[in-house]
């Protein structure tokens, strides 16, 4: 491909962010991104997209409160109903068709303005067949949870050696809001929330933005020292039917995987990556989802993860940022977030987590129960 | 990263706001059939695809295999095999709940799909992936054609 992630910018990210609303937050996370690039918001971005879900934000229509704080004031604005990588597949794509040179996509969290999260969840569920139960829709998770323990043979403790890891990641993660020194017995033995799941297998909220820029193949190379190729990608939905799912596996991540792979040529994706940044919403996603990306034999992250293979001096960092887990779960900005580990660690601006001579790396997403909807795109320094 | 910010925590100002948002949401042709069977006649409906060989629970008027419309619906037992269970501790809005419930993916048999229902006269303990249950109907004159005219499926 023929695409560059020239800019990044972010805030750090925190359990609650009241002191100021989401459009400062979101103007904050565009001034370094844009300065990052060494563009003029107004002069040089062609085109603007934000991932976002309007009832993450508290408002209808959430695309028209977008523009301004981006610089995006007449000028063309999209919302993806999606992740943070749908954006920035949409946004590498905009470039490709050769109508702009430069994009910026965006994507956040302003989970602290939400008070009834949990309802608002409930609401995703369907309302004829699967909201007759007044339980948390976490008992999702608990039934994928269960079913995948049973398929695969995997324990508790290896799920809790994710968040262990995860967490501890997050320590050398400046931005991180939740890093934490826990053991697997205190995640084993945290609040029972929905069998096997445990209040400590669940990503904790944050609010936090990120902006990122893309340039065509000219561009970047005028304007960027170290720009960012998107070698892949991929997106796929599985059936929204509870009643129709593989409740074992992550399906939805196959074909996304598939189409980013080809596209970048990986034929062996744990040797051609350096690491990996994937979807940790709960701890045993990120299980399923390293087996959905042939990164270990199916059936057998979770022992890997329990001997350390997935740490960052392990044999394959995964999460190196801290995931969901440990930086926190920001919504479908938490894709954003994984991308922007991987130009850190890509540029070798990582600081103390920086992975060695990485060069090649894979971001992949999810968007949370009850969703069965994932990316998967593939990142390089080398062109 | 304003020049200026607050820096005391009692200054912060919020406008609180609800977005009341009320639906009907409509259960379809598909749906009506499935839940008026489930109320007057203790039956559960399907809709098959032949081409595909897949049978829909719950029934849906097209197949998302082959894209084609599905016109007949079919009886099929009211019973299955936990394909997967919880017991959950937290109610819709994160409250702890007064009773953890036990919520299962209830394999229907001879479909393709299944219900998520409530599994009862059970202890947590004896729930086993695989075993087999039968639907435990809502008294006739308390059923309301909903998914909770079935009380909950027991151990067959
Ligand atoms: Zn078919």
């Amino acid at each position: 491909m023929t695409v560059a992630i020239i800019g990044i910018g972010c805030t750090s990210f925190n359990s609650v962010t009241a002191e100021v609303s989401f459009k400062e937050q979101m103007f904050e996370a565009a001034v370094k991104a844009y300065a990052d690039a060494g563009v003029n918001a107004r002069e040089d971005i062609g085109s603007f997209l934000t991932a976002a879900e309007d009832y993450w934000e508290g408002y209808s229509i959430f695309d028209e409160f977008v523009p301004d704080q981006l610089g995006a004031v007449l000028r063309s604005v999209c919302t993806i109903g999606g992740d943070g990588l749908l954006a920035l597949a949409n946004g590498t794509m905009q470039i490709e068709t050769g109508l702009f040179d430069v994009v910026a996509i965006e994507a956040h969290s302003k989970a602290s303005d939400m008070l009834t999260f949990d309802g608002i969840l409930t609401h995703a569920l369907d309302p004829v067949y699967n909201r007759a139960f007044n339980v948390h829709p976490y008992f999702i998770a608990g039934l994928e949870m269960q079913r995948y323990l049973h398929e695969t043979k995997t324990t508790r403790e290896q799920c809790a050696a994710v968040v262990v890891k995860n967490k501890r990641n997050a320590m050398d993660n400046p931005l991180a809001a939740f890093p934490a020194d826990m053991t697997v017995d205190e995640v084993i033995n945290s609040t029972m929330v929905s069998h096997p799941l445990t209040q400590r297998d669940i990503s904790p909220l944050a609010d936090g933005m990120i902006v990122i820029v893309l340039a065509s193949e000219k561009k970047a190379k005028e304007l960027s020292d170290h720009p960012i190729w998107i070698k892949g990608l991929g997106w796929c939905s599985d059936t929204p039917w509870l009643e129709a799912r593989d409740w074992g596996a992550a399906g939805y991540t196959n074909l996304a995987r598939d189409r980013a792979y080809k596209r970048a040529d990986i034929k062996n994706p744990r040797k051609e990556f350096d690491f990996a940044e994937v979807d940790d919403y709960f701890s045993y996603k990120e299980l399923q989802h390293l087996e959905a990306l042939q990164l270990c034999e199916p059936g057998k992250a979770g022992k890997l993860a329990e001997a350390g293979e997935f740490n960052r001096d392990g044999a394959f960092p995964v999460n190196v940022s801290g995931g969901r887990l440990g930086a926190g779960n920001l919504l479908e900005g938490s894709a954003l977030q994984s991308v922007l580990e991987c130009v850190y660690q890509l540029r070798g601006h990582a600081g103390k987590r920086q992975i060695k001579n990485a060069k090649t790396a894979l971001a992949q997403s999810w968007r949370g129960v009850p969703t069965a909807s994932g990316c998967v795109a593939v990142l390089s320094n080398e062109n | 990263m304003s020049f200026d910010k607050i820096r005391d925590p009692r200054k912060i100002r919020h406008q609180i706001g609800d977005m009341e948002c009320d639906y009907i949401y409509t259960a379809g042709v598909a749906g009506e059939r499935f839940y008026i069977a489930l109320r007057d006649e203790e039956k559960l409906l399907a809709t098959r695809c032949e081409k595909c060989n897949i049978t829909f629970m719950p029934p849906r008027l097209y197949c998302d295999n082959c894209f084609t419309e599905l016109a007949s619906f079919m009886e099929v037992p009211s019973k299955g095999v936990i394909e997967s269970y919880t017991i959950t501790y937290f109610d819709r809005d994160g409250q702890a709940l007064p009773e953890p419930e036990i919520l299962a993916f209830v394999k229907i048999d001879k479909t393709d799909g299944g219900l998520i229902h409530r599994i009862g006269e059970i202890k947590p303990e004896s729930l086993k992936i695989g075993s087999k249950v039968t639907a435990v109907f809502e008294a006739k004159k308390e059923r309301k054609g909903a998914l909770t005219d079935i009380k909950y499926f027991k151990p067959a």
